[in-house]
């Protein structure tokens, strides 16, 4: 894919699936969805890795997987590494001749662990040494299919098994998450020439930063916000709903970094405060209004540091 | 004694933490994560730490760092974790430092299942990681067992300044049973425990010539080999005043059973089955797979033993080679296995046994 075809709307999405019914994660999976939309995007030609993590338990349970197209399994601690070596493998094979074969869309669909903590490693270094693969990072803020553990991703204020609300730390998570955008895409990874943050709330924004990812030369980076109904306690219905609260009340935003260059794809009007955001899940139901507050001036600091210019709810 | 109803894993860490342990670094892994997310509420109630590490080698290095600061401190894990702890615990050996890990063993290899299995055998008892290190390995039978097990290691883990394993299949490590917990170790006593290593890293507030060094290895090849041998000699004397094992209707018997972990259990509910029928079957348990107890199977009449059967949760079997180094050729051992996953069925072990009567 040279040049990346963009999708328009909804309606002028190919219509033909890679990810298919069929597997066993849990009704309103924002990941699942994400999977979804990203083999749409990606298409025919296409090899997916997947560190272990929800993407990769949920969807190969009893012996069966629902991928139309090649798929391996790598550890959670080298998504980034077995990518490499299937890129170079091909770039070989096709440079030799031996096959005849169109280099293929390679994609690591890694967790927040395979990604950010565990497989930070592996992800570092695939991006620093080159190799053409989209590094995609589906974002459910824990470790989830072990039953729900805190990642580095983690909310600041949200309960996880691991991080119980009690006497010593009543707010449980104590530490702010981590920025991948600024680890990988803010030049420290030279070779990284697109990276972009994503929504399964914002399906076409979504598909088409997949597709931009692909065409670049090189490795990119996808940073894709997947709520999960389990780890964040709220209805299944909601999933889509609070993809698009997170970008309302900037608990999450949707930009891309291309040759270095910042452009915003979404910017709301003015911030919603962050509390609306909270309420909808238990994870965050035992916060005091300072934990709120502490919340509020975090969203607002770091909405000025990414340069979005938009009306910031007041921060006590 | 009163007695409460706990899952296994949350008995050991409760087990730990009434033992003085102090700091728990773990990784979440399917199905030991009870342990930690145990460890991270009681931790903070007594003065203790809980980290959640970016990883498994993150884990067992902080652990050995909190280890070599004189505090009792554990790790736990699942099979294709406890690879990757592997480093750390060689490490660990190779700088006598005491410390108390779980294995709560599921399918393999690779990652194989996360249903119970016994398929690290060889790895803990023969190869934790390189050098040739060994550690005592101790197979609970019972959450009971587990929580008694857990307690002991950190004393024979002091005692020895080396790593101690539990090897608990995640039967053990997952189902609930009734236990009696030890006491408490005070607040005094677990500091007294701490005060009396004076090996620790504990900065130069001591005596400054004296200062603690932790070294997992030496480029002197004269003393790294001294410290072999010195290690050496411990593991031999585990053999002689530490090997645990039960018989069951051993006496008689004419087939016996090997079987260590949930697999004893089984094995047991067969020795009782056959013998209400009045036919000779007994058990030998392993209790510490590390040291093995060779000298029970040794021992043996093998004028009245007809046949050995080792039964065990791994295919290929593991223990089977421990078998044989005791029963030396004196009659036929056959196998009862499962593996990947697949918890052992009495019919299994049942028609097993019947093949060898």
């Amino acid at each position: 894919m040279a040049v990346a075809e963009m999708i328009k709307s909804i309606a002028q999405a190919p219509e033909k699936e890679y990810y298919l019914p069929g597997h066993r994660t849990c009704a309103g999976c924002g990941p699942a969805l994400a999977y979804r939309l990203i083999a749409k995007a990606s298409g025919k030609n296409t090899i997916f890795i997947g560190p272990t993590g929800c993407m990769y338990v949920a969807n190969t349970s009893y012996a069966c997987g629902p991928w139309a197209v090649p798929w391996t399994h790598a550890q959670i601690t080298n998504g980034g590494a077995v990518a490499s070596g299937i890129e170079v493998a091909f770039k070989q094979l096709i440079k030799k001749g031996k096959i005849k074969d169109e280099f293929p869309n390679i994609i690591v669909m890694a967790g927040d662990g395979g990604a950010i903590d565990i497989g930070l490693q592996a992800a570092s270094s695939m991006m620093y040494r080159g190799h053409d693969v989209l590094f995609l990072m589906y974002d459910n803020e824990s470790y989830a299919n072990t039953g729900i553990q805190v990642s580095p991703m983690t909310p600041y204020g949200a309960t996880t098994m691991f991080t119980p609300s009690g006497p010593e730390i009543p707010e449980a998570k104590k530490f702010f998450p981590k920025d991948p955008m600024a680890i990988f895409c803010s030049g420290g990874h030279p070779e990284v020439k697109y990276g972009a943050t994503a929504s399964i709330s914002y399906p076409v924004d979504l598909m088409n930063k997949v597709r931009k990812g692909l065409a670049v030369e090189g490795p990119a980076f996808l940073h894709v916000q997947c709520p999960c109904p389990k780890g964040w306690t709220y209805p299944a219905d909601r999933t889509v709903e609070l993809g698009k609260l997170a970008v309302e009340t900037g608990m999450w935003f949707l930009y891309e970094i291309e040759d270095g260059v910042k452009k915003w794809n979404y910017m709301p009007k003015k911030l919603k405060p962050v509390e609306e955001y909270l309420q909808t899940q238990g994870r965050f139901s035992h916060l005091q209004p300072e934990h709120v507050a502490k919340m509020q001036a975090w969203v607002n600091q770091r909405t000025q540091l990414l340069g979005m210019e938009v009306p910031l709810p007041p921060a006590q | 004694m009163k007695r409460v109803f706990m899952k296994g894993c949350e008995a050991i860490a409760e087990a730990a933490v009434r033992a003085g342990c102090r700091f728990f670094a773990g990784y979440p892994i399917t199905p030991q994560n009870e342990i930690p997310e145990y460890f991270s509420r009681r931790l903070p109630e007594v003065g203790g730490v809980f980290i959640q590490g970016e990883s498994e080698v993150a884990s067992i290095s902080m652990v050995y760092g909190a280890a070599s600061a004189g505090t009792r401190s554990m790790t736990s894990s699942s099979s294709p974790g406890i690879s990757l702890k592997s480093e750390g615990i060689s490490y660990c050996a190779a700088a006598r430092i005491p410390m108390v890990y779980a294995n709560i063993s599921r399918g393999g290899p690779g990652v194989g299942s996360i249903q119970p299995a016994q398929m690290d055998y060889m790895q803990a008892t023969k190869a934790s990681g390189n050098g040739g290190f060994k550690m005592m390995v101790l197979a609970p039978s019972t959450v009971q067992e587990a929580v008694d097990m857990t307690f002991a290691a950190f004393d024979y883990a002091d005692r020895d300044r080396n790593p101690v394993l539990i090897l608990c299949d995640g039967v053990i490590g997952t189902m609930m049973e009734p236990v009696v917990l030890p006491e408490m170790k005070s607040d005094e006593e677990v500091a007294a425990i701490k005060n009396s290593k004076k090996w620790a890293a504990i900065g130069h507030k001591v005596d400054y010539a004296n200062r603690g060094w932790i070294q997992p290895g030496n480029w002197s090849t004269a003393i790294m080999q001294q410290g072999n041998e010195e290690a050496a000699v411990m593991y031999e004397n585990w053999q002689k005043n530490d090997v645990q094992v039960e018989h069951y209707q051993v006496e008689d018997a004419e087939l016996v059973m090997v079987a260590y972990g949930i697999s004893a259990r089984i094995a047991k509910t067969v020795v009782d089955k056959y013998r209400a029928d009045g036919k000779k079957v007994g058990l030998i348990r392993p209790i510490t797979v590390y040291p093995f107890p060779y000298k029970a199977i040794e021992n043996l009449n093998y004028n009245q033993v007809k046949a050995i059967l080792d039964v065990e949760m791994s295919i290929p079997a593991q223990m089977l080679e421990d078998v044989s180094l005791a029963v030396k050729g004196r009659c036929p051992i056959e196998t009862c296995l499962c593996s990947g996953g697949n918890l052992m069925k009495k019919e299994q072990v049942m028609d097993a046994v019947a093949k060898l009567i």
